[in-house]
């Protein structure tokens, strides 16, 4: 980006590209992305931290010692260590079977996966408690059986692999889509059964995106909030996840806890970044390296 | 291997692409597939491969005189060289060649000792021997299309398909691949069938030439068969014969 500042100050001004703004223009406008991601994004989460110390370290020590919190972290690491496996094979095989045949109800299992981004996460909670809950359709049944489902680890499992369902397909199936399926077409004519095909040459091929996938499912599954809200009861040390956690630390105006918490979940979307960081690096120097030596006859 | 087609059919939906197709290849022939795009030539020989089945009825194909027509791909193992090679993009060349071993089954797989000679071997036989380790993106066409004939190779297939061998690259290297493939089967005596669209590569390259025209069986015969004798007006436009046969028609 700098360089290409550099150019359009420094080049005489016929050379300049066509589709070149004004260096003023430009100037402003990312002057103006920068403020509004400081207002919106760099301020808030500072603000987490900030409130979380503003107390002193006593208190965050104390709110990590607290039962309740430590059966939150375990309990929200508990359920994505569930839902996005789920989610990954779930995904996979979605993915793999709409890019590799043409069925009939292909565009509506299409639209279906991407069902859960569009409505809202409460609602997505509230379907499984009319289903599971104790006046839902199959409620008699189970309590009768002594299953419980809701307001218990399944239901808060059930919310959030519907919430998380749509990212690993997602971002897969575009691109098995392009890739089509020459390369296995390939790896069975020299003898290759399906599995070896899945595992030699389908999964290398979209290794990357999986794994783009993965993170971005685990960051929304240890953060969701509403889905879970409706499916969890808030049973204190039972089926509090840490977003519920901390909503209701606040709510017993345990400010200082609640953003202890807070800023914990926001180390963890950090870190998440960071990984998703170094696997978006990782993919395009890989790419790079592959194609760094020039063709040549 | 001899490969015999009977009766094989293929429909797309509402679309005949081959209709009652039916010849044999005879053991170490070079025979070319010739016609126009929409002929199904492609599809006839992505059937022979296993990677597309015909039309349940009277189709069969026999691989010296074994009927295969249910069999898939990867049992029938036949060498199939794709028309964009289908080269695995993760894998360097070494991994590509050697992919067709190393999917054996414990018992059959040669060991690494073994692999290795065998895949440099096939490297010194298509000339690419200082390429080992580079990825495909790394090769230029001609390059990725010998090492698909290598990877093809690599198994010791009875038969070798190739789809479209030298469509898409310059017309040089073109002409080299072809004189090499032509040496390479007057040295190994593989049955091949090869498809194209290009009457001079088919002439050039094979002992005889099948022409299809949508997705029937026009003519079959040696070159100088088909040429000089075209057996009907679709042969004869397809090869571009009918002014020469009539020399004073437009005048």
């Amino acid at each position: 980006m700098n360089s290409l500042h550099e150019q359009i100050g420094t080049r005489p001004r016929q050379n300049r590209r066509a589709t070149a703004e004004p260096a003023w223009l430009k100037g402003t406008l990312i002057a103006i992305l920068f403020l509004f991601v400081a207002f919106f994004l760099i301020l808030p989460m500072s603000t987490v931290f900030l409130e979380a110390f503003s107390k002193g370290t006593g208190v965050i020590l104390d709110t990590f010692r607290d039962d309740a919190t430590l059966k939150a972290i375990e309990l929200t690491l508990i359920v994505a260590a569930i839902a996005v496996p789920l989610n990954t094979i779930f995904g996979l095989a979605a993915a793999w079977s709409i890019a590799q045949f043409r069925f009939p109800g292909r565009n509506l299992l299409l639209i279906l996966i991407d069902l859960p981004l569009w409505v809202s996460p409460v609602i997505g909670g509230l379907i499984y408690v009319l289903l599971f809950g104790r006046q839902g359709w199959l409620g008699p049944w189970l309590s009768d059986h002594n299953i419980k489902i809701i307001f218990a680890l399944p239901g808060i499992v059930l919310g959030t692999t519907f919430v998380t369902f749509p990212f690993v397909a997602r971002n897969l199936i575009p691109l098995m889509e392009t890739q089509g399926k020459a390369e296995e077409e390939a790896a069975l004519s020299l003898g290759a059964h399906g599995w070896q095909v899945f595992w030699r040459v389908t999964l290398p091929k979209v290794k990357w995106a999986l794994i783009y996938g993965v993170i971005l499912c685990n960051a929304r599954a240890m953060g969701e909030f509403g889905a879970v809200s409706v499916v969890s009861g808030h049973i204190r040390g039972q089926t509090n996840t840490m977003p519920l956690h901390v909503e209701i630390l606040y709510n017993e105006y345990h400010f200082a806890a609640a953003f202890a918490v807070a800023a914990l979940l926001s180390v963890l979307a950090v870190i998440t970044l960071g990984i998703k960081t170094l696997v978006e690096w990782r993919a395009a120097r890989q790419q790079l390296a592959s194609q760094e030596i020039p063709p040549s006859l | 291997m001899s490969i015999s087609i009977k009766s094989v059919s293929k429909t797309f939906g509402k679309f005949a692409a081959l209709r009652d197709i039916g010849f044999d290849i005879q053991r170490g022939e070079l025979l070319a597939l010739l016609g126009p795009s929409g002929s199904g030539k492609t599809t006839l020989l992505r059937i022979i491969a296993g990677l597309e089945f015909p039309d349940d009825g009277p189709s069969v194909i026999e691989f010296d005189g074994n009927d295969v027509t249910g069999l898939s791909a990867y049992r029938r193992k036949a060498g199939f060289v794709f028309q964009h090679y289908a080269l695995f993009q993760h894998m360097n060349v070494f991994d590509n060649i050697a992919f067709g071993l190393q999917v054996r089954p414990a018992k059959l797989r040669p060991g690494k000792e073994q692999i290795r000679e065998r895949v440099e071997s096939l490297l010194e036989l298509v000339q690419l021997g200082q390429f080992i380790n580079r990825y495909p993106s790394q090769l230029s066409g001609g390059q990725r299309q010998r090492v698909a004939l290598a990877r093809a190779l690599a198994t010791e297939p009875q038969v070798l398909l190739l789809d479209e061998p030298f469509g898409a690259l310059d017309a040089k290297v073109r002409r080299e691949l072809c004189v090499w493939l032509r040496k390479f089967h007057d040295e190994t005596h593989i049955t091949s069938l090869f498809v194209t669209h290009d009457q001079d590569e088919a002439f050039q390259l094979a002992d005889r030439v099948v022409i299809l025209g949508e997705g029937r069986v026009r003519q079959i015969g040696s070159p100088d068969e088909v040429k000089r004798h075209p057996k009907d007006d679709f042969v004869r436009h397809f090869l571009g014969l009918s002014e020469e046969l009539h020399p004073g028609a437009w005048v």
